[in-house]
């Protein structure tokens, strides 16, 4: 791949969710559905609104984007766009490399396995393969700092103990792209914090690209390239760094 | 053809792990605080078993089939409790592992087959049971006792496929989940577990053939208890069928899978 070539591509892309709670339409709907041939994405129904409106953007290889914004403001809903969580109602998004979603740290822990049992778990759903797990549990447990811990049942984990498990494993997944979603300052001692940044500083090194998610706009500016400011679905403005 | 074997390669080899690692993961959590262990796989056919035995022997005398009833009901329960118990693992399995579908893609399909390849695990310990069975009552085994083999295969494609359609549908209408127990207890007096097919008037024959079930508890009784060759034009049509049946159900669940993280 040329490296001008975009990794990550937006393309008027929009995306609706319900506001309601729960999922609930009739039979009767769902039946004149299947038989109606066009349907209209564009309208939106009762309880529907528009988490992501038009958006288009693009990044390359090696950069780093942050996303700012308010709650609400469809970051997440971008970051579940690039990770193929989801879909959007209209328009195209083309990922072009492998995507390491950290917003799916500690994915699938369950609570009555050790901390080790769990390292499989959280490796196989983030792509990796057993053997790789193998090779990666030492480096893994030593970088969460938990090595005491970690035969213990997650279920008495400390909630900082946790995120350390989790990151740590995520951190080991090996992608060109990476997501993160406001991991970084919730949760987590100040030594740990700085052991994430630092790891982000390694990764942008490797020139990997990086979609970073915050409120906070010191870290935003320390590692990002661009910023897009978003605001109820629609990029407000951008600053290049 | 080959390009789709060439995908299934590719599926297999991407995603082998991640199948193996959740049907662990789901296996050491469930028997994690359980005394009685991998025990508790063979209680329910076993335990129905003796009660059937002791109501149509002791309690209500009916002469059933010509063969040990404790067999007879035991190869019939045998099939029963591997499809009752994937219904019940893999119904819920998306909804309970919404967190996990919100946030990370992987192929959905992976956590109700996930559910089934346990209940598989259960069944292949009541299979071992079942021949225990056959050598203590005395049943002369014949090379037609091969059949089981791909009556189980026949038995693990419906039963998929059936678990696919019913996952997918739980997802939009929870209902299902309320529902299937009942169901189930309905779908198990309408298969003769516990009565031969014979019994059955020949006007109903036709939903008989719809029940996947009936054909392959019927079978099994035929070829592995009674030493008998299966018809291979029943068996051919039943195949088309399952195949068939597990196209639309996968496609089906394809279709589907894309809205799950929005919907759940």
């Amino acid at each position: 791949m040329s490296f001008d070539e975009p990794i990550i591509t937006f393309d008027n892309v929009w995306k609706k969710y319900s506001k309601s709670g729960i999922f609930h339409r009739s039979l009767r709907e769902d039946v004149m559905r299947i038989f109606s041939l066009k349907q209209d994405n564009l309208k939106l129904a009762g309880n529907e609104f528009w988490a992501l409106k038009n958006i288009s953007f693009q990044i390359f290889k090696g950069q780093t984007l942050g996303l700012y914004g308010p709650n609400g403001a469809g970051k997440s809903t971008i970051l579940k766009l690039m990770s193929d969580i989801t879909y959007p109602n209209k328009g195209s998004i083309s990922v072009q490399e492998s995507v390491a979603p950290l917003i799916a740290m500690g994915a699938g822990f369950h609570f009555d396995l050790s901390g080790r049992e769990n390292i499989y778990v959280n490796g196989a759903i983030l792509k990796m393969k057993i053997k790789e797990i193998n090779k990666k549990m030492e480096s893994i447990i030593k970088f969460s700092g938990i090595e005491e811990f970690i035969d213990m049942p997650v279920k008495n984990y400390s909630s900082g103990m946790h995120l350390r498990l989790a990151f740590s494993i995520a951190i080991h997944s090996e992608a060109s792209i990476y997501l993160f979603d406001e991991i970084i300052g919730s949760g987590g001692d100040e030594e740990f914090r700085k052991k994430c940044f630092d790891k982000i500083f390694e990764l942008k090194e490797k020139k990997k690209t990086i979609v970073l998610v915050s409120h906070d706009m010191e870290v935003l500016k320390n590692f990002s390239n661009r910023i897009l400011f978003l605001n109820k679905g629609e990029i407000t403005s951008e600053e290049v760094l | 053809m080959i390009k789709l074997f060439y995908k299934f390669l590719k599926y297999y080899k991407d995603y082998r792990d991640l199948y193996f690692i959740l049907i662990w993961k789901q296996f050491s959590v469930r028997y994690k605080q359980a005394i009685l262990g991998v025990v508790w796989a063979v209680i329910q056919p076993l335990s129905l078993m003796g009660i059937f035995t002791l109501v149509f022997s002791r309690i209500m005398p009916v002469k059933i089939s010509t063969l040990p009833q404790p067999i007879f009901f035991y190869s019939g329960l045998l099939p029963w409790a591997f499809f009752s118990s994937s219904v019940n693992y893999s119904i819920p399995s998306l909804v309970s592992n919404y967190d996990l579908i919100r946030k990370i893609y992987f192929p959905r399909e992976i956590l109700p087959i996930a559910g089934i390849a346990i209940a598989f695990i259960d069944f292949m310990i009541a299979a071992v049971i079942f021949i225990i069975l056959l050598f203590l009552y005395h049943i002369p085994i014949t090379w037609c006792a091969l059949y089981f083999l791909p009556l189980v295969a026949l038995l693990l494609l419906f039963t998929i496929s059936f678990c696919l359609i019913l996952t997918v549908v739980n997802v939009y209408y929870r209902d299902v989940q309320l529902a299937i127990n009942f169901l189930l207890q309905l779908w198990f007096f309408a298969t003769p577990i516990f009565y031969p097919i014979g019994m059955i008037p020949a006007k109903y024959k036709f939903f008989i053939y719809l029940n996947p079930l009936c054909f392959i508890i019927d079978s099994i009784r035929k070829s592995v208890i009674g030493g008998a060759p299966i018809s291979p034009y029943a068996f051919l049509f039943m195949f088309c069928y399952a195949i068939i049946l597990f196209v639309i159900s996968f496609n089906f669940f394809r279709i589907a899978e894309r809205k799950f993280a929005d919907v759940l």
